[in-house]
């Protein structure tokens, strides 16, 4: 190695440096501590004792813990596939030449811009069974409107969609920037071949856009396991009848409502579980992302 | 730029933010911190301001009086109640030494040990002096570490135009269940709104639930300890609640966001199971009409309501817990002529409570804080025979949360609900250690 390489490695590593210790202080640390915490008894005052697997077990025998995960994996089915299409729809859309397509874009990202806690309200205030604008909106077209989020039967989609138009915006950029690195002469291609919109898409679009899609599955999956919690906080408070307690807001309950630390640390633990498995199979399927377009 | 290079600067900027985060100072005389929720904010109504004013002038009373300060610190009311700022606060070592407790949360910050004995500070005829049903959810073995600053009773409110509008008069008000169940139905079928009983999930759902429970024979544990949960009481006040929401009479969502002025005044609400406190809430808000009737109760069951209300603990491992406990003595458990009248400004002046003391009360009263029609009522035919938020360990709520939501707005069986949360609670009794409940 001569000395410019080493000056330059060594430039690398101190612009890294700050990142990486960011990284461990706030992420990883806590990360290992809080698997740590999981074989122990924590009050939150103090007081902490080693159970072994004791949380874990307790685990196996809490209902709750079941629900919830049942509803973590429901929010998580309908929620990725939904997001998916919406985003990469919009994505379609606003690549259309089209007038004033700068304040369509604009408009699709802009939720995303919005603090969850206000969106949360906001939704709460359109949808409330007494002065809300949307059952008033369904009444006046004589429809009957269900309780939203008073009703389980309604409260999960309820959320799965308001999730949807915050998020979508956000994804649509990302595929937005996949499409326009596919070459335009890929399209002239195919139609001079005589291929119509749907033909475009399935033979040119759909696997040049398998890296940006890899990334979306993969990065909305890992935000629908670990995130959701400050709607459904402010929306349903986990209710009706638990339909919206995902994994995460239990975590939360037992925490800092139920001074359970250790306990919610196992919790915590499956999660983490669960999106490694899942990340581990999203690899192996995609072959870490490295994708061979003469398949498609 | 001369003498001053970009290195410099960035050297300063990482001194300057390095040192923000050690927050200020705090010596072993820094003041002494009181969480609490009542904020002193312009935007906020008139009786608002007066609850924040409360506050600062009864520091303001201590600090003139005492070397060891103590300095008001606001936290936001939904965070205070279900967020994690005083349980992280806690856990990090770095919690209030005086804050607000409700009777919900007691056992877990006495288990913790976080809890301050504040007998030393108080004379027997101080704690003689306090009403039935308010100091026995915060107190252990005789000791007391907790003292209310108010009583909270529940009750029905009701919309004078929503009854007068369905044909019903004052000789309609319900006195059981059945009866309940009837004028609901007469008001939606007059086009009005029907009754509201809490929906949300949490510590202030069961609070509002418990009346229905005691008044029908129910209760949520034996005197023993043991779960008492699975009962046919439990099994007719978790259908009670059932048949209100799935008759259509009672709503799935809170109206008016919670709000009683809204939803008073717009005609969002008939009938409303709400605390003493809505008194103040409407009392400037024009052109509502409204009365107050004590909980209804099943055919053959024995009246009683729950009695909420915060108290002030303060914490043992805080910077000085004798100095603590002594503030809230100072506040709460005094003697002093002053020291009473301050609990009567709070209960009847900028809030619309019930004294926790007797000779608060009997002042009040002669003060004129009970003259009003509901404010009578409350005193006169909600009060007797009351009773104290049980405090419940954590998983034991949660259970009988669950039981509630799960009947309520679940569809759920209500015995199998019933059993379910018992076997919950019994398993959870097993293993509990901690203070009686």
């Amino acid at each position: 190695m001569n000395a410019q390489t080493r000056r330059e490695r060594i430039a690398a590593a101190l612009f890294l440096a700050p990142d990486m210790v960011g990284l461990l202080v706030f992420l990883v640390l806590p990360m290992l501590l809080s698997l740590v915490l999981a074989f122990f008894q924590v009050d939150g005052f103090g007081g902490i004792e080693f159970v072994g697997l004791d949380n874990y077990a307790r685990m196996i025998d809490d209902p709750q813990f079941w629900v919830s995960l049942r509803v973590t994996l429901a929010y998580v089915v309908f929620l990725v596939p939904l997001l998916f299409g919406t985003s990469l729809g919009l994505a379609l859309l606003v690549r259309q030449k089209i007038p004033a397509v700068g304040v369509f874009r604009t408009a699709f990202f802009l939720p995303y811009m919005v603090s969850v806690v206000v969106v949360g309200l906001l939704w709460r205030y359109m949808l409330g069974d007494d002065i809300g604008i949307v059952p008033s909106a369904l009444s006046g077209l004589g429809v009957p409107a269900p309780s939203f989020l008073g009703d389980p039967a309604y409260a999960l989609g309820t959320v799965v969609a308001i999730t949807v138009w915050v998020s979508a915006g956000y994804y649509m950029v990302i595929f937005l920037a996949g499409l326009q690195d596919i070459p335009r002469e890929y399209y002239e291609a195919a139609r001079l071949d005589g291929a119509g919109p749907v033909r475009s898409f399935r033979a040119v679009t759909w696997p040049l856009l398998k890296p940006t899609s890899f990334f979306v599955l993969l990065t909305s999956t890992i935000a629908a396991v670990t995130g959701g919690f400050d709607l459904v906080f402010v929306l349903t408070n986990g209710g009706p009848a638990n339909s919206t307690s995902l994994l995460v807001f239990y975590v939360y309950q037992q925490a800092f409502q139920f001074g359970e630390f250790g306990y919610a640390s196992a919790l915590s633990s499956v999660l983490v579980l669960v999106l490694l498995v899942w990340s581990l199979l999203l690899f192996r399927i995609t072959k870490a992302g490295k994708f061979s377009y003469d398949d498609a | 730029m001369s003498g001053l290079s970009r290195r410099h600067v960035l050297g300063l900027g990482a001194l300057a933010a390095l040192s923000a985060c050690g927050g200020p100072a705090r010596g072993p005389d820094a003041p002494m911190t009181f969480w609490q929720f009542y904020a002193p904010a312009p935007q906020q109504t008139e009786y608002q301001q007066q609850q924040s004013r409360w506050f600062i002038e009864l520091v303001e009373a201590w600090n003139s009086e005492h070397r060891r300060k103590i300095e008001l610190v606001y936290v936001p009311v939904r965070d205070y109640l279900g967020g994690a700022k005083l349980p992280t606060a806690f856990a990090t070592g770095a919690g209030p030494d005086i804050f607000l407790l409700s009777p919900g949360d007691f056992l877990r910050y006495y288990n913790g040990g976080a809890l301050q004995d504040l007998t030393p500070h108080l004379s027997r005829q101080v704690i003689d002096d306090f009403m039935p049903g308010t100091l026995e959810t915060r107190t252990v073995g005789g000791r007391v570490f907790g003292l209310p600053m108010e009583i909270e009773p529940m009750a029905m409110f009701y919309s004078t135009n929503a009854f007068e509008a369905a044909g019903l008069s004052e000789g309609d008000i319900p006195r059981t269940w059945d009866q309940l169940l009837g004028v609901a139905r007469r008001l939606k079928a007059a086009g009005q709104r029907g009754m509201v009983f809490h929906t949300v999930p949490g510590y202030y759902q069961n609070f509002a639930w418990y009346p229905f429970l005691w008044s029908a024979g129910g209760t949520v544990t034996n005197p023993d300890g043991t779960s008492a949960f699975d009962s046919p009481a439990t099994v007719r006040a978790l259908s009670f609640w059932q048949e209100a929401v799935r008759s259509g009479v009672s709503p799935r969502t809170l109206p008016g966001e919670d709000d009683p002025t809204v939803a008073f005044s717009q005609g969002l609400v008939s009938l409303w199971h709400r605390g003493i406190w809505t008194v103040k809430e409407l009392q400037d808000v024009p052109d509502v009409r409204y009365g107050v009737f004590p909980t209804p109760v099943p055919e053959g069951g024995s009246y009683t309501t729950s009695l909420g209300g915060w108290a002030f603990v303060a914490n043992a491992r805080g910077r000085d817990p004798e100095a603590a406990a002594e503030f809230c003595a100072f506040a709460l458990g005094s003697q002093r002529p002053e020291a009473v009248q301050r609990i009567v400004d709070w209960c009847i002046k900028v809030k619309t409570d019930i004294p926790p003391r007797r000779s608060a009360l009997d002042k009040a009263v002669a003060q004129g804080g009970f003259e009003s029609g509901v404010m009578r009522t409350f005193l006169r035919d909600v009060l007797p025979g009351a009773r104290g938020e049980p405090r419940l360990p954590p998983v034991a709520y949660k259970a009988v949360s669950d039981a509630i939501q799960a009947t309520m707005l679940g569809g759920a069986d209500p015995k199998a609900a019933a059993s379910a949360a018992d076997r919950a609670i019994t398993a959870y009794l097993k293993t509990y250690r901690g203070a009686e409940f």
